[in-house]
């Protein structure tokens, strides 16, 4: 089964993409710290991960920045799910302000349209199982 | 000399008159009716070259024919002495700018003046000075006044002029701040009384009825205090500082507006993601007949509206701009309110709430809803870092204290603590570090309502130790508020 990683401090987006990503046949792992999701993402070794950026003590970009780093989890497709800018306005190098890092795969404003996000999910991870 | 010291020895009178025509510092000439000179001494042949067998406006204009309005000449009719200032041409050709005091020569009074004596004296370097002392003054990118006892300005440079107007004769009062009586802490006049220079800022109105921020600086022109006739004013105008200073306050002030209406758009967006989170959940569990999926959608939905009216009721105790309501309170009454109210939350999470509280404690005029509100804040935040924290014996004590004349409330917890990242955060508006929990709002509050009673908030804490903010307010401000509220 195709498995997904949810990074976010708010257990009610846990809970909402969780239940998309069910619904899409994904097997769904949750961390609602960067701390948690880096051990989980090197535990499990997911085939996509839903990341915040704004949590308390360590923002989603640091943990973004290590996943690319890592050479074990580097290719993981990252989608980015948050309030911090509209999607038409994203501008990741503003972000981490280091051209080195390459952009995340998607970017999803909150809150997000479920059937554009079920469509770069097909597009990011092909073939996942049918619904259930 | 020569034809002197032919002589056996001159008599005494002579030899003085001798020493005095050749030694007094100026240029001595003796002149006849005809404008022929007939006598110079060295200082003149000095200054103004060959004279023997010229005529005067020869040699001190270079004319051919007498000057226009000859002061000799009146003083060869009238026999008055006369004094002028006059331009004319050294030996080298030079412009010359001298002064020269006419004298008649005769042997007794009532005779014919055959000679005049000038004696003139260079005033090239004086009028040099006094050009760049006017250019200075003119030119000088300031404003400069001179005013006299009765605050009447007797002179203004250029600059003042422009920007005040024709103001010579005028109050400097009048002119400056366009008022009938003298300002109240004159600098002038404290310059009149005691001699020194005085500085002060001072707004005034130009001519065109705007504005004007400037520096003033007021010197005495004289050497003694009892003696000062005059003041000068010199004015910096710091107008465009001033201006410059109030739009960096005003962009501060409308970044802190974009900062603020940023963090509501971001709270707002993660509470409709739960809203569309519940909807969402709640639309699967219909679709599958899921009654646990239908419970957690409506939980979701719920969580989601209780959040939506807690932003919204902490921005507007953010957002409102009011002044507190104060009334005569014992600080320990307030705290045992809170204690009351807050004792099950903590122990529900196992958290023990004390009060340490000033047993000498008097009431003082406090806004009675403000500090409940603070104190919520800060009590709700401690038994969440309690909670949040490895340590199984959370503690929150709440204290009063009064000491040196200043009331404070102290917020104690031995929880999660924080690092001085966090610490350096926690009254920017929207910081939270309960993710989802909190608004982010309640310390900016906080902070708000203590400013509000001109008191002051501050926090110490160590990661994994705990944390203590303090609340302090001093009585004497407390008081003075107090009075001003029952005056209104």
């Amino acid at each position: 089964m195709r498995t997904v990683l949810i990074v976010d401090d708010e257990p009610d987006v846990i809970a909402y993409l969780g239940a998309v990503l069910e619904a899409a046949g994904f097997a769904v792992h949750a961390a609602d710290s960067t701390e948690q999701g880096l051990k989980l993402a090197e535990q499990v070794r997911p085939d996509l991960i839903c990341l915040d950026i704004m949590m308390p003590k360590e923002s989603g970009l640091s943990l973004y920045t290590k996943l690319r780093a890592d050479q074990k989890l580097a290719d993981i497709p990252v989608v980015i799910i948050s309030g911090i800018q509209t999607e038409q306005e994203f501008d990741f190098q503003a972000l981490v302000k280091d051209s080195s890092i390459p952009p995340p795969e998607a970017f999803f404003e909150k809150p997000i349209n479920v059937a554009e996000f079920e469509n770069a999910i097909k597009r990011l991870v092909p073939q996942p199982r049918a619904r259930t | 000399m020569s034809s002197s010291a032919k002589k056996k020895t001159p008599g005494l009178e002579e030899w003085m008159y001798h020493s005095l025509f050749q030694q007094v510092p100026f240029n001595v000439a003796i002149i006849d009716r005809d404008y022929n000179i007939v006598s110079a001494n060295d200082n003149f042949t000095e200054y103004f070259g060959q004279w023997r067998g010229r005529k005067c406006y020869k040699v001190y204009k270079n004319l051919d024919q007498p000057c226009l309005g000859c002061n000799a000449r009146l003083t060869f009719e009238d026999a008055q002495p006369r004094l002028s200032d006059e331009s004319g041409v050294d030996q080298h050709g030079k412009e010359a700018h001298y002064v020269v005091h006419i004298a008649p020569l005769r042997k007794r009074k009532g005779a014919t003046v055959k000679y005049i004596i000038e004696m003139s004296r260079d005033i090239v370097e004086t009028k040099n000075w006094q050009m760049e002392y006017q250019l200075l003054f003119e030119r000088v990118p300031c404003y400069i006044t001179v005013i006299d006892r009765n605050y009447k300005i007797i002179r203004a440079n250029e600059a003042f002029r422009k920007n005040f107007g024709d103001v010579i004769g005028r109050r400097c009062f009048e002119v400056y701040k366009k008022r009938k009586t003298k300002c109240p802490n004159c600098p002038a006049s404290r310059t009149f009384r005691d001699g020194q220079v005085h500085r002060s800022q001072q707004v005034g109105i130009k001519k065109g009825g705007e504005q004007a921020h400037y520096v003033l600086t007021t010197s005495p022109l004289g050497r003694q205090a009892d003696q000062i006739a005059h003041v000068i004013e010199m004015s910096t105008d710091i107008s465009d500082v001033k201006k410059l200073e109030k739009e960096v306050l005003e962009a501060e002030r409308l970044g802190a507006v974009g900062q603020t209406v940023a963090g509501l758009a971001h709270s707002i967006k993660n509470i409709l993601m739960g809203l569309e989170g519940g909807m969402y959940i709640m639309g699967r569990g219909l679709e599958v007949n899921d009654r646990d999926k239908l419970d957690q959608g409506w939980e979701m939905l719920e969580r989601n509206f209780n959040k939506t009216t807690s932003l919204v009721r902490d921005f507007l105790s953010f957002a409102k701009g009011r002044m507190p309501e104060l009334e005569m309170v014992n600080p320990n009454r307030l705290v045992e309110e809170i204690i009351g109210l807050y004792q099950a939350i903590a122990a529900d999470v196992g958290v023990a709430l004390k009060a340490d509280l000033n047993p000498r404690a008097h009431s003082v005029p406090l806004d009675p809803k403000g500090i409940h509100t603070c104190l919520t804040n800060l009590v709700s935040n401690a038994i969440d870092a309690c909670e949040m924290s490895d340590n199984k014996h959370g503690e929150v004590c709440i204290s009063t204290t009064d000491k040196k004349g200043v009331l404070s409330f102290i917020v104690s917890d031995n929880g999660t603590g924080m690092d001085s990242e966090i610490k350096g955060k926690v009254f920017t508006t929207f910081f939270t570090t309960k993710g989802g929990k909190g608004t982010g709002l309640g310390l900016l509050t906080t902070r708000k309502i203590v400013k509000e009673h001109g008191g002051r908030i501050s926090v110490s804490s160590k990661p994994s130790e705990g944390t203590r903010f303090r609340i302090a307010f001093p009585k004497s401000r407390l008081n003075a508020l107090y009075k001003e509220e029952k005056s209104k």
